[in-house]
């Protein structure tokens, strides 16, 4: 009993997600304009703290963020958009 | 870098020069010196001829190191035997991995790392991703599989608070040679995010237990893991996923060739500043079923069986004054509650859990020292009749521990 309750709310949890999934692309993926209008250094300040301390900008040169920007859209899975922001302002 | 320094210092010298001879200039009305503006000339030219090029090449990476000092009780039957250690670097406390990126122009990127820790000199990952259009990444490789986030966002040293990695997470996402494909999307003010990878999948061992990162498969039945994320506020301060891994893992020709083995793992994380404090929530949940068949006591030779179910599961809270002042902004604290069951009446099971707590120092955003104390216990499960049962394990640890991205 325990074990079938365990495997139903995976089932249920699953299949939330892949509704999730399916509205998103039925619907075609777009930032809504509150999202659209944030700044670079507003959408550093707020993902690259998810997994780690926020880097400085002044860590690394610009050539070095431009490919730090592509490691770190595998690792976050930002949207293009976010990173293309991001790096901009980490560049400057 | 160099040659750019000495062609602006030129540069500069160039206009100081012709600065210095403008009065003169205007007073005399005579022509600018020739050498001058040959200088000029060859400047411009040189400038004309430097190519930027289009690829760029860095070394990251990480190294962690550290002293742990630890005392084990066993308990068997009422009889008790303790033991102590200590030692510089043990499992969890040293790792030196260079990483090397390279970047083609804007699409393609190669990440490889190689590392020196406790199994001698291995491989992290080595793979190259394709930006193949906006939301969508295509790579291949040596991949570290999306099955939860800790083993691809969490592990390494510099990032996760605490200087031991949750027991059982890590293992059942391990590195395998395949294709994925990836991305991020927006969602009006959300955003969803998916991750797919198909590999040549575990192998089962004959005791029951999985091995993982086999070049060429053991049998020619691909595994597929999946992901699906999704990050429900505006702000990007809560992530959630769910994960799968599906695949026969029985070696091709054995009795056991269709065994399969499924992976679910469900994750969570929150970052968010309560002023002046940042909240970091870490959780994940792994449930690993593989079918029931006659597996191989090591001891004997002899056939047994047991149901092969595995969990494990940890949440992880952290706290860090970032906006106090001096000294506290740059500590944190951090606890751990992990939880390990590996199969009963098997000859490895074990309820084990442990509670961690940490107290890290930030040198930089990068950089940490931290001093993490756990606790640990584990109650076999394993079979009494196989004679592989080991009784209750207590182990208590202390660890000193530095990390740092390089
Ligand atoms: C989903 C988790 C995650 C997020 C979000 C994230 N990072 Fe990272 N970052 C990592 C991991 C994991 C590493 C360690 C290297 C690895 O695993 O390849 C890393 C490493 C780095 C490094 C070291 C160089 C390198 O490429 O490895 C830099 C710099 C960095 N991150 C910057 C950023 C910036 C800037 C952001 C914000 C856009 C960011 N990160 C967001 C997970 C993340």
């Amino acid at each position: 009993m325990k074990k079938l309750s365990l495997k139903n709310i995976s089932a249920i949890i699953s299949i939330s997600f892949c509704i999730i999934f399916a509205i998103s692309i039925i619907y075609g993926c777009k930032a809504s304009q509150k999202v659209s209008m944030k700044t670079g250094a507003q959408l550093w300040a707020e993902n690259c703290q998810r997994c780690h301390n926020t880097p400085s900008p002044s860590s690394f040169s610009p050539e070095q963020w431009e490919t730090i920007g592509l490691h770190m859209q595998t690792r976050a899975l930002l949207t293009d958009t976010e990173r293309e922001k991001i790096v901009e302002f980490l560049k400057q | 870098m160099r040659q750019k320094i000495i062609i602006k210092t030129g540069g500069v010298l160039a206009i100081l020069q012709l600065l210095l001879l403008a009065p003169k200039l205007q007073a005399q009305q005579t022509v600018v010196d020739s050498s001058v503006l040959d200088r000029i000339n060859e400047l411009e030219k040189q400038m004309a001829a430097k190519k930027t090029g289009e690829d760029h090449f860095m070394v990251a990476g990480l190294a962690t190191m550290g002293f742990a000092s630890y005392k084990t009780t066993n308990t068997v039957n009422g009889s008790s035997t303790v033991t102590k250690g200590n030692s510089f670097p043990d499992a969890d406390n040293f790792e030196f991995s260079p990483m090397l990126l390279w970047r083609h122009g804007k699409k393609l990127l190669a990440e490889f790392e190689p590392s020196f820790n406790n199994n001698g000199v291995s491989v992290n990952w080595a793979d190259v991703s394709w930006f193949a259009t906006p939301g969508l990444i295509v790579r291949a490789g040596y991949l570290v599989l999306p099955l939860g986030t800790y083993s691809k966002r969490e592990a390494a040293g510099w990032i996760d608070k605490l200087a031991t990695d949750p027991m059982g997470i890590a293992d059942m996402a391990p590195t395998d040679y395949g294709v994925e494909i990836e991305g991020g999307l927006p969602l009006g003010s959300s955003k969803i995010n998916y991750d797919v990878a198909l590999t040549n999948g575990n192998q089962l061992l004959p005791d029951g237990t999985i091995t993982s990162g086999n070049i060429v498969d053991n049998n020619n039945n691909k595994t597929i893991t999946g992901r699906l994320g999704l990050l429900p506020f505006s702000n990007s301060s809560l992530e959630v996923g769910v994960s799968g891994m599906f695949g026969k893992v029985g070696d091709q020709g054995a009795n056991i060739q269709n065994t399969m083995a499924k992976v679910y793992a469900f994750d969570l994380n929150y970052v968010k500043l309560l002023k002046p404090i940042l909240i970091n929530i870490k959780s994940q949940y792994n449930i690993q079923d593989i079918d029931k068949v006659d597996y191989i006591n090591p001891a004997d030779s002899s056939t047994y069986s047991f149901n092969n179910h595995t969990i494990s599961f940890f949440v992880q809270g952290s706290l860090r004054p970032v906006n106090a002042s001096g000294f506290i902004k740059n500590v944190e604290l951090a606890g751990r509650y992990t939880i390990f069951n590996t199969p009963a009446n098997s000859t490895f099971g074990s309820n084990q859990h442990t509670f961690t707590i940490g107290l890290d120092y930030w040198l930089s955003w990068r950089a940490v020292f931290k001093i993490t104390y756990e606790a640990y216990k584990g109650n076999s499960t394993a079979s009494k009749t196989l004679g592989a049962y080991t009784g209750l394990t207590t182990t208590n640890t202390l660890f000193v521990h530095f990390a740092i991205q390089l």
